[in-house]
């Protein structure tokens, strides 16, 4: 009786261990934008606003956030002709999962819009992942009429947080340098639209030279420098009111300005007497502090996410380099160190990298590195590419292009050097910089 | 009043009016705006349980559907759903349902394990990967061989399991589409636990555990992440594995690690 007892453990002992199930490593999967069917959304009632019935404002909604999803890169949204019928209230609450499998659908994001009484609409925003068969994200945007298209980007935003972990960007708009007229005459003009090019307009009349437009972070005010009256200086225009103001009393010129995180300072550079510096300005007590000194150019700050450092661009070192110090000015040192020359730095939001311009061998490309000047990747290449700016989620970057015949315009490109894409502007267009997320 | 009061009334105010409307534009002049500036309009979000706030009467089902489904947690998948499922459908999780049907189990006490060869069973795997609904082979002495040595699993050559691991790898893998470019990707890897029927499906909702690499800064990710890899297990079934080995792969646990994607 022992010996068999002795011998069922014997054999009892590798079952046990067997009954681990078995171990599978995945290490490699496909890099495939995620196919997503984004249906008109569904009437909630029959009625008429002043931005068309809400029938058909489902329609353009699911366009504007399958144009949304689509231009990131990451999702495909299907061709309506695969799925003919109409999606009702009954489908949005209740989605036929088999049904979306069926067309390769891995997520649908369907919604209702419906009139309220005072006018305006409630735009309902539901997400589901369609292979598990569940819902993974709902959301109610209620605005004016004239107000659906950012409720889409708004239920967009949603969707693209809720499937990548990462925050959202299409809720946001973009400023930049419109241009137009002969390389000797140019006109530059501050213009805005949103992040897809809807809702153009200009900002200033063209009289004056601009440049370098950049947003407040969490606020809709714009720094920029303009050459007005023949002297240029740096400038800030609130969006709201359309008020300009010339910031500070300075005989000398400034230039390459940038707010602060928490938007109480601008940095920007000044040049006195041959020497340009970078200098910070207080915008409630107007008090000036120069952040450096030493012969040189130094140009372009920029502030890390957390306010605690800024990148520049300086020339100390014999040619246009990228630095990070304190943003006191101190513990200044050199982090670009690669062939040619590194221009116009910018932090990226999420603080991760830094995007900057690349010069050398006649071509420009932008590219990213991390704060200590690591991991160095160069993203596009053209003859003229430069200005990166950020999307408010530190995932995409937006640049000029230039070519040879002088036109220039905004192009995009992902933070891994994919989905390169061209924003479309009514004349030329440079210097672009993304706002933050709206609220 | 006169009507030449009046008249003259009106005109001071239209006059006044029109000084008013010069004095503005000229001001707007000096502001150098072009468009009227306007704000941005402003968007309310809202819990969708209060939506449609519509002035109509309730469309019966918008009006129901959010109760219905209100008390759905965030992981909605838990919830389950009242609804017959289709038979396409997923069916209904059973995750803590191990079940694979034993082969016609042969009791331990009998027969000791006859040794396996192992080189048959991989060329067989590997045979059957290709051509997943044609029958490998003759499988039948193989598998009444390893029935009959059971707990014969138990002395299955890890090399077998180890081409089995390669044949459900180089099937769900196609499906794997893990978000890049995050900040954190290339540091996370996740386990997603799956039940296989016989024919190759899923048998319930495969259980992800937590990432690892996950903090509360990236919770959001990682969920994100970890919802990749299971809906690559969900959308490359049935798998296509010899039934003769189904007590090797009906429980399998599946590491997704991003490493060699850039």
């Amino acid at each position: 009786m022992r010996l068999i007892l002795f011998t069922a453990a014997l054999f009892a002992a590798p079952a046990f261990a067997q009954s681990a199930p078995l171990r599978v490593d995945i290490n490699a999967g496909l890099m495939q934008p995620m196919p997503i069917a984004v249906p008109a959304f569904a009437p909630g009632n029959g009625a008429s606003t002043e931005a068309g019935t809400t029938t058909q404002i489902g329609e353009r909604a699911a366009q504007v956030i399958a144009n949304d999803l689509k231009s990131s890169g990451l999702f495909r949204p299907l061709d309506p002709a695969a799925y003919t019928t109409t999606v009702g209230i009954d489908d949005v609450l209740k989605p036929d999962f088999p049904a979306w499998r069926t067309i390769a659908a891995q997520a649908l994001v369907t919604g209702t819009v419906t009139s309220n009484p005072d006018g305006g609409i409630t735009l309902a925003c539901y997400a589901y992942d369609v292979f598990a068969g569940a819902e993974i994200a709902r959301q109610g945007f209620v605005t004016t009429a004239a107000g659906w298209r950012r409720a889409a980007h708004k239920c967009a935003d949603l969707v693209y947080s809720r499937l990548t972990g990462e925050s959202g960007y299409f809720d946001s708009r973009i400023v930049y340098v419109s241009e137009t007229g002969t390389r000797t005459k140019r006109i530059k003009r501050l213009a805005i639209m949103d992040q897809d090019g809807a809702g153009h307009r200009f900002l200033t009349s063209g009289q004056n030279l601009v440049l370098t437009p950049r947003f407040a972070p969490g606020q809709q005010t714009i720094t920029y420098m303009s050459f007005e009256n023949n002297r240029p200086r740096v400038w800030i225009y609130t969006l709201g009111s359309g008020r300009q103001e010339a910031v500070g009393q300075f005989s000398a010129m400034t230039f390459a300005p940038r707010f602060s995180p928490d938007g109480q300072n601008l940095v920007f550079s000044m040049a006195v007497g041959g020497n340009t510096d970078i200098y910070r300005f207080n915008l409630a007590t107007r008090s000036t502090t120069r952040l450096t000194s030493g012969p040189g150019i130094d140009t372009s700050p920029s502030y890390s996410p957390d306010g605690t450092k800024i990148v520049f661009e300086s020339d100390r070192g014999g040619s246009q380099q990228l630095y990070v110090m304190n943003a006191d000015g101190s513990g200044q040192s050199r982090i670009s160190f690669g062939e040619g020359r590194s221009a116009s730095p910018v932090w990226s939001p999420r603080g991760d990298y830094i995007a900057f311009t690349r010069m050398g061998g006649g071509r420009f490309g932008v590219g990213v590195m991390r704060p200590d000047g690591s991991g160095e990747r160069l993203l596009t290449n053209g003859f003229q590419d430069e200005s990166p700016a950020w999307s408010p989620n530190g995932r995409v970057i937006l640049f000029a292009r230039g070519d040879r015949s002088g036109r220039s315009g905004l192009w995009s490109v992902d933070i891994s050097g994919l989905n390169e894409r061209r924003i479309a502007t009514p004349l030329d267009a440079s210097d672009p910089a993304w706002s933050p997320l709206l609220p | 009043m006169t009507r030449a009061e009046r008249l003259s009334i009106a005109g001071a105010a239209t006059a006044h009016l029109v000084l008013l409307a010069a004095l503005s534009l000229a001001w707007q002049n000096s502001q150098k705006m072009l468009a009227a500036p306007t704000d941005a309009v402003p968007v309310e979000i809202v819990d969708i349980s209060d939506a449609p706030r519509t002035p109509e009467p309730p469309k019966p089902s918008m009006e129901a559907a959010p109760q219905e489904t209100a008390a759905a947690a965030p992981e909605a998948e838990t919830a389950p759903e009242p609804e017959p499922v289709k038979a396409d459908a997923v069916p209904p999780p059973e995750p803590t349902k191990p079940t694979p049907p034993k082969p016609k189990a042969a009791t331990p006490t009998k027969a000791p394990p006859s040794p396996l060869d192992t080189s048959t069973l991989s060329s067989l795997i590997d045979k059957a990967l290709p051509k997943a609904t044609k029958k490998p082979l003759d499988t039948s002495k193989l598998a009444k061989e390893l029935n009959a040595s059971a707990p014969a699993r138990a002395t299955v050559d890890p090399r077998a399991a180890a081409t089995l691991a390669q044949a459900i790898r180089a099937q769900v893998a196609p499906c794997w589409n893990p978000p890049t470019g995050g900040r954190d990707v290339r540091r996370m890897t996740v386990i997603v636990t799956v039940n296989y029927s016989r024919d190759g499906r899923v048998i319930g909702m495969p259980q992800a555990g937590t990432p690892t690499g996950m903090t509360a800064a990236n919770a959001d990710y990682a969920r994100a992440f970890a919802e990749t890899a299971r809906r690559a297990v969900l959308r490359c079934q049935p798998l296509r594995l010899p039934a003769e080995l189904y007590d090797l792969w009906g429980s399998v646990e599946i590491n997704f690690d991003p490493e060699e994607m850039t």
